[in-house]
């Protein structure tokens, strides 16, 4: 590089520059988009370009021709139903996940408990938010599979047969119990810090002038901290819908989840036309895709709000 | 009975005793400071008066009743916090009628009531405003006007000024002393800085270790400090360490100089050694000054301080600050150079402790 | 505030069962292995399995190349973003975020589709190239991880200045990166590190679909297959997480001492 002095783009905005010719500034200007070129190329073979090789690909049939039908195909009873049930395991899971994960926070920030508990807790989250995919489904097998200990446990010294009342973990309700065990620490850790985010001194404000700790709640706490409970709520909503592993573990094909179809698709073509599969990756980044941005949109707002 | 009374006031928290033995009488309508730095206790004792904190000993009483038994939201006080703390989900309006809705008030009343205070602290026009949308000044008098919307008995204000700018600072002290003093509302308030409590309370309690040091007025405070501390914290002040001349005749050796006192010197003994304090704006080194006692000196140092030169002395082993108004043609003192100060002996204070 | 307090050690202890019960239970049934009494059968047959040693040693080889090749990818091009072209900022804050929003899934079945072995780039070709594919997969899925906590890193040493500074002393760039910014984003490197290292151990997804001989494809057909050696297997995992997370805290305790507060 010429002038031997290779970073810091402050060198523009010097009078340095001004005497260059053009060229020179040109050529540091490309320069710069070399830079980040690396990245971007592995960006487009690795996430962009496959992405979107896909989505596309939803609206052509196998011979070329544009259409919609693939996405209208989408709307038959088998498809329907694995989205339908993706939709309710993983609304089910994230409004567990939240319900609980909500109830966790508020405990270790505003609990009053002794400070170890936090931090044991926000450690705890921190791994068990990582522990997905195929151990968890042996975990809960081990614990609520037809021998595993909680249901022995049950049996041996309540009498009670769990798998006779209908329960059975290779389920609805299995899978959404199992997921919740990432969906809850992923909740503590979120919502910790906004918990964090509520001052004392509005609590206290709100007690002198005579509110009580209903009123409290209702009026100051819940409107400031709705966007980031929702938001996360929407994180874990797309979170659960995009999982396989733990669900192929847990129920193998036997529950027809959107990911196991698209499982089964890409590797034989169940459904006899590839370009469905497109369809149906689409729909699953649609989904995810709006949760997200919801998800984004809400947390802004909440952080607007914390001047 | 006076209307806010703080009767042997203590407060612990584990084994440290915060606040120690404090006994307060506010009359109605009476603005009273809490002066004192940082860990003095007197944050807590406002706390204690809003039900925030309870006291390990002793009563507080509004209006003749006994808090004890009342929780922060029974007992009808406004408080404005040093982080203004307003709701920042809800509009200057929506705060300021918080207090009001809260209590039940009707619609029409609460409108009418919220313009009231909004016309108060001048701020109408931006009713519709969110707290991230405004200044920090702008904040504390919503602020203001939230805690005086509910038409309290009592209002709190804890070191309301502190996170804001030097020029807001002056210009809202000024502007929450206005106010007070229309509405003729109790008011204790909270603060380190020295002059605000100066320049607008009616009297004002010196902190000092969880104890109250002296209470007075603004002048007794500054003219008269009953305690070394006081004197210290309340302005600048020199202290100097004056020999004991002769106890009966009042009279103490500052250096080569015999100065009589006017206030008896009390229980001390030829050769004692007493603190004496004067005030740095107390004397003159100009030829024509009057007073009848004189200090002379060297120079050490002078500083130009803007309206006003700081002169630097020693005197017998003390160096002692003067303080004179800057004037164009005035010729600053050199160091090294002798230089006579005189001021009124009874400008010399007694130090206790 | 007596009841608050109750409530909240009721959460706890709510959470506490719900976590610990399945731990505690995939224990328990790792040591029933031997019928009658409890003892590391299971764990043995797991350690003797040559498959184990297989899959766990090539997902770890993955693992390390995804981390190497990540951080030569991502380090640089943070640095160069921070310093040269800012403007650029919200477009990788973007890209990074998309393998979060796009499930791994879709991922590699669109490289399964560009990628084949009748397209112009055919990774799946060979075994060399399905293995670079994987490796560039699971660089993607780690993707948000490595370059916020390197960026994060980044942003709370200054690289700008510090840049300037070395530059004023005379430093050409390659001394600057590697003597002056590398080290001291050390921290936001090893917790991106640590943190895909966990990822990658246990990912199933890709390595399935691309029929790579990971551990985490062979998870899931012992557990097809077996009945105890599954929950010994989930044990290692957890303490595999465990063991990654520990590090990275001990890494960002560390930090803390390094850089000053401005």
């Amino acid at each position: 590089m010429g002038a031997g002095r290779p970073f810091s783009s402050s060198d523009r905005n010097t009078g340095f520059m001004s005497t260059a010719s053009s060229s020179f500034i040109d050529r540091r200007t490309v320069v710069d988009w070399l830079g980040v070129a690396p990245f971007m190329i592995f960006a487009l073979m690795f996430l962009i370009v496959p992405t979107f090789y896909l989505v596309v690909g939803a609206f052509f049939t196998p011979e070329g021709t544009f259409t919609f039908k693939n996405i209208a195909d989408l709307f038959t009873p088998t498809i329907l139903s694995a989205y339908w049930i993706s939709i309710k395991v993983s609304f089910a899971s994230s409004l567990g996940g939240a319900i609980i994960g909500f109830a966790l926070a508020w405990a270790i920030v505003l609990g009053g408990l002794p400070s170890w508990i936090r931090s044991g807790l926000l450690t705890f989250s921190g791994v068990a938010s990582n522990f997905a995919g195929v151990p968890l489904a042996f975990a809960f097998i081990a614990t609520l599979g037809r021998t595993g200990l909680v249901t022995v446990f049950m049996r041996d010294w309540f009498g009670v047969n769990l798998y006779s009342t209908g329960f059975n973990l290779l389920s609805f309700v299995g899978l959404t119990l199992t997921y919740m065990f990432f969906q809850i620490p992923l909740m503590v850790l979120i919502l910790t810090p906004a918990l964090d985010g509520l001052k004392k001194e509005w609590r206290e404000a709100s007690e002198i002038l005579g509110a009580s700790t209903w009123q409290y709640w209702r009026m100051v706490a819940m409107p400031i901290l709705w966007p980031s409970l929702l938001g996360t709520s929407l994180l874990l909503f797309a979170n659960a819908f995009g999982a396989i592993a733990t669900a192929y573990a847990l129920t193998g094909s036997s529950l027809n989840i959107v990911p196991i179809l698209l499982y089964a698709q890409i590797r034989g073509d169940v459904l006899h036309n590839p370009n469905l599969g497109y369809a149906l990756a689409l729909g699953m980044i649609v989904i995810t895709g709006a949760s997200n941005v919801l998800y984004i949109w809400l947390r802004m707002r909440a952080e607007r709000w914390q001047k | 009975m006076s209307f806010l009374v703080l009767d042997g006031i203590k407060k612990s928290f584990g084994p440290t005793q915060v606040v120690k033995d404090f006994h307060m009488a506010i009359e109605k309508g009476e603005f009273v400071s809490f002066l004192g730095p940082s860990g003095c206790g007197k944050t807590t004792v406002l706390r204690m008066i809003a039900g925030f904190e309870n006291p390990s000993d002793g009563t507080i009483f509004i209006n003749g009743r006994n808090q004890s038994g009342l929780k922060t939201s029974q007992r009808n006080i406004g408080m404005v916090f040093q982080a203004y703390a307003l709701f920042p989900n809800m509009s200057v309006f929506d705060n300021v009628a918080f207090g009001l809705k809260v209590a039940g008030m009707s619609k029409p009343d609460i409108d009418a009531r919220v313009k009231e205070m909004l016309r108060l602290i001048g701020l109408e026009h931006l009713s519709d405003r969110y707290p991230y949308q405004m200044s920090g000044g702008q904040q504390q008098r919503v602020a203001l006007a939230r805690a005086l919307a509910p038409k309290p008995q009592v209002l709190l204000l804890d070191e309301p000024l502190s996170a804001l700018d030097a020029k807001i600072r002056v210009s809202l002290r000024e502007e929450i002393r206005q106010i007070q003093m229309k509405l003729g509302i109790t008011t204790v308030f909270v603060t380190h800085d020295q002059e605000e409590a100066l320049s607008i309370s009616d009297r004002i309690v010196v902190m000092n270790a969880g104890r109250a040091d002296q209470i007075g007025t603004p002048s007794e405070i500054y003219n008269r400090p009953a305690t070394r501390f006081v004197a210290s914290f309340v302005g600048t002040l020199n202290i100097i360490d004056a020999i004991v001349a002769d106890p009966a005749a009042n009279t103490i050796r500052i250096g080569d100089n015999i100065i009589t006192l006017r206030e008896p010197i009390g229980a001390f003994v030829q050769g004692d050694t007493v603190s004496i304090a004067l005030r740095p704006e107390a004397g003159s080194l100009s030829e024509s000054a009057t007073g009848d006692t004189a200090l002379t000196g060297t120079v050490v140092s002078t500083h130009f301080l803007g309206s006003v030169v700081r002169t630097k002395v020693t005197v017998g082993g003390n160096q002692i600050s003067f303080d004179m108004f800057n004037a164009p043609d005035k010729v600053l003192p050199q160091p090294g150079e002798t230089v006579t100060l005189r001021f009124a002996a009874s400008d010399l204070l007694v130090v206790k402790e | 505030m007596k009841m608050t307090k109750f409530f909240a050690w009721l959460a706890i202890a709510i959470g506490v069962i719900y976590f610990f019960v399945p731990l505690i239970g995939t224990f328990e049934f790792s040591l029933r292995m031997r019928r009658g009494e409890y003892s590391f059968d299971a764990y043995d047959s797991v350690f003797s399995d040559a498959a184990f040693r297989a899959t766990f040693g090539f997902s770890m080889l993955m693992a390390l190349l995804t981390i190497i090749f990540g951080m030569l990818l991502i380090v640089p091009t943070a640095y160069w973003v921070r310093l040269r072209v800012p403007q650029m900022r919200p477009v990788m804050e973007f890209i990074t975020l998309m393998p979060l929003v796009i499930p791994a899934i879709v991922i590699v079945f669109g490289y399964l589709r560009l990628y084949n072995s009748s397209s112009y780039i055919p990774f799946t070709g060979s075994t060399f190239g399905t293995n670079v594919l994987l490796v560039m997969s699971y660089i993607t899925l780690s993707l948000p991880y490595m370059y916020r906590s390197v960026d994060t890193a980044m942003r709370t040493i200054d690289v700008r200045t510090l840049t300037e500074a070395a530059e004023i002393l005379g430093a050409k760039w390659p001394t600057i990166l590697f003597r002056c910014i590398f080290p001291n984003v050390m921290s936001g490197v090893l917790s991106g590190a640590f943190i895909t290292f966990a990822i990658v151990m246990g990912e199933f997804t890709m390595a399935a679909l691309l029929n790579r001989p990971a551990f985490g494809p062979y998870l899931q057909l012992v557990g097809a297959n077996k009945a105890y050696e599954p929950s010994a297997l989930a044990v290692i995992a957890f303490a595999i997480t465990w063991l990654s997370m520990g590090l990275l805290q001990l890494v960002s305790r560390f930090s803390k001492m390094a850089p000053s507060r401005a």
